[in-house]
């Protein structure tokens, strides 16, 4: 209960709050234009959070984190162009509700569920995340080794569309995440007597510049051109609320279990979320025939599923320190920072901590509300801002973050390096989200096999002759087995 | 620039083959049978492995070209857009401990809208406010020792 009181303490004081409020909208603004991801917003704070406190810092991650995904539906119905990834697997839905007028239906939903599902996903980051720490101090680096594994097959296959593809993203980040001297030999790898490398290459000029510089190259190619105006007027979005939320509480409540079940499993985020709860939904629909066609059905149950899915990503980031989703790799580099070390022992050392972030969550939902309001109502003008400007600021903005993660030009050559790789690979069709777990899990996974190997005096039979290891080994062989059925399954499918 | 499967696959067998030896030359841990070169040597091998998987696909695929440029690259400009882009980040490494932040960042800034056409008024504008509002961000509220170069210090 002291930890409860302390931690209202540390959330309620003016210069939080405020920076919740910043946060937010500018997690709002990056979402709401198109291109600029989720990610990318929480990369471009993470420099700033450089010079904040511990729990400021966090806030302003979770808060511009869950509004970024919210807003990422407003171009998504205005425009067709999702804003960010985890938009995408209803925009078609959300636009053609648009052009029958029903704009404000639709944005009203988004803002709602949304909401709604980011409160459920909350709900249960606040009762099974200290329950699981508590199970997770049993833990020892088996248990821990076979999380990352877990935690890197769900970045490379669940939601790639080729497993081959996702798998060569992830390699790249497994490779990145050897540069340097940690390493439990202590040997420098693949540093070419280059100091710097030395220390590793640094993770947040490297999540710049692949999410970032790339998208800045991308749009520097196709001439900056600007969106089509909006002509849609979006009207009363609170209108209909009570009806909705009777005629939809079945999607909603489907949305938000799935959302949270994705989100809690480590590698997997809000895009998977969104694309597995629509296609649940318009299997399980009475009327299926609707959707595509601008039914509300399936946008209610991906949209609170894609946010339930950002806040139950931080159930696996708090308790074992493996990333749920891009986001929450972004976040646990920032927890180390602060002195924060993400795994069970936080919960009984810092349980004030824990409480204030599981706070920042309920309040970044609850203020969505009226901050979603505001930016649906800006909407039209935000997205008249032409690209042309806004794309070099950001380019200024993101050597200026990479150059501020180590106060030397070194961060800006990872980040140009990282952006050039980001754009090649786009170009290729290789995921970027799988490189960026990879560099984050890549070292949690080497420290566990090799203390393993230490411990066991280099007996492989170690990994499984604990029973939770054991049955995480047997969970993941089962999701091994089923990508490589349905990958066989649908090569018979094509060839037949 | 896309790269078909057997060209991809060429790139990843050479980086990994190159990995996996370059990983034999690493110290192994006296008395243990995993040291660093473990790790590096798994990702190595894992490397080739995706990119016989590739040959394979590449293979079925029948001939299309090594190297495809990709639709963006035939419009007018679209290369000479990512080059310039590319070539101001680079100055910027090299030439801002000289020069200075706040010079470096407003001719970054009108390079970059005049090659997007904006308009020159616009491009002062934005170029020169931009700017200023990064730099009173980041060297006075959040502390970051923004080079300064040939700029005297400004009066925040």
């Amino acid at each position: 209960m002291d930890a409860i009181i302390q931690a209202f303490g540390l959330v309620f004081t003016w210069p939080v709050l405020a920076t919740l409020v910043g946060a937010a909208l500018f997690g709002l603004l990056v979402g709401a234009v198109p291109g600029l991801t989720a990610t990318m917003a929480t990369a471009l704070l993470v420099p700033l959070t450089f010079f904040m406190d511990p729990i400021p810092a966090v806030g302003a991650m979770v808060t511009c984190a869950a509004m970024a995904i919210f807003a990422g539906d407003i171009p998504g119905a205005l425009l067709r162009i999702p804003g960010t990834p985890a938009s995408a697997a209803y925009v078609d839905e959300t636009y053609a509700m648009t052009r029958r007028g029903e704009a404000e239906t639709v944005l009203g939903a988004c803002v709602l569920f949304s909401a709604l599902g980011g409160l459920f996903g909350t709900v249960v980051l606040i009762f099974a995340a200290p329950a699981l720490a508590e199970f997770a101090l049993n833990f020892s680096s088996q248990e821990y080794f076979w999380m990352a594994m877990l935690g890197l097959t769900c970045a490379a296959f669940i939601g790639a569309t080729s497993p081959v593809r996702g798998m060569i993203s992830l390699l790249i980040g497994l490779l990145v995440s050897t540069v340097g001297l940690n390493n439990a030999a202590g040997v420098p790898r693949f540093t070419f007597g280059s100091t710097d490398l030395m220390a590793g290459i640094d993770f947040i000029p490297a999540m710049i510049g692949l999410f970032a510089i790339s998208e800045v190259l991308r749009t520097m190619a196709a001439g900056a051109p600007s969106w089509d105006n909006v002509q849609v007027k979006v009207g009363n979005i609170f209108r209909n609320w009570g009806g909705m939320i009777v005629r939809y509480w079945r999607q909603q409540v489907r949305g938000n279990v799935v959302g949270t079940a994705i989100g809690i499993l480590p590698g997997a985020g809000a895009d998977v979320a969104a694309y597995v709860s629509y296609a649940i939904s318009k299997r399980l629909s009475k009327t299926p025939g609707k959707y595509g066609k601008g039914h509300l059905e399936g946008v209610v149950e991906a949209t609170a599923s894609n946010n339930a899915a950002l806040s139950s990503a931080w159930v696996p980031a708090l308790v074992f320190g493996i990333p749920g989703d891009t986001i929450t790799a972004i976040v646990i580099g920032v927890l180390y920072v602060k002195g924060l070390n993400p795994g069970p022992t936080l919960f009984l050392f810092n349980p004030q901590m824990i409480y204030a972030v599981f706070l920042i969550f309920i309040l970044a939902n609850l203020l969505m509300v009226p901050l979603g309001w505001l930016v649906i109502k800006l909407a039209r003008g935000l997205l008249r801002t032409p690209r042309a400007i806004l794309m070099p600021i950001i380019l200024v903005f993101c050597i200026v973050g990479a150059f501020a993660s180590n106060n030397a030009a070194y961060g800006i050559v990872v980040m140009l390096a990282f952006g050039i790789l980001g754009f090649f690979m786009e170009e290729n069709e290789i995921p970027i989200a799988p490189c960026i777990l990879g560099i984050v899990i890549g070292p949690i996974l080497e420290r566990n096999f090799v203390t393993t190997m230490i411990k066991s005096d280099g007996s492989l039979l170690t990994f499984i002759d604990r029973p939770i290891a054991a049955v995480l080994a047997l969970a993941l062989a089962v999701i091994w087995a089923s990508v490589l059925y349905s990958t066989f399954r649908n090569r018979a499918a094509a060839s037949a | 620039m896309r790269f078909s499967d057997t060209m991809l696959g060429t790139v990843l067998l050479l980086l990994g083959a190159s990995i996996a030896i370059y990983a034999r030359t690493l110290p192994a841990v006296p008395g243990q049978q995993y040291g660093a070169a473990a790790f590096p040597t798994l990702i190595g091998l894992a490397m080739i492995g995706c990119a016989l998987l590739l040959f394979v696909k590449g293979w079925q695929a029948g001939s299309v070209p090594l190297v495809a440029r990709t639709e963006w690259t035939r419009q007018p400009g679209a290369l000479l857009a990512v080059a310039i882009t590319i070539v101001c980040i680079v100055a910027y490494i090299l030439l801002a401990r000289r020069i200075g932040f706040v010079p470096m960042s407003v001719a970054i800034l009108i390079v970059l809208f005049r090659s997007l056409s904006v308009s020159w008024g616009k491009t002062v504008f934005f170029a020169v406010a931009a700017t200023l509002v990064t730099d009173y961000v980041f060297r006075s509220l959040l502390l970051v020792p923004l080079p300064f170069g040939i700029m005297p210090r400004l009066p925040w």
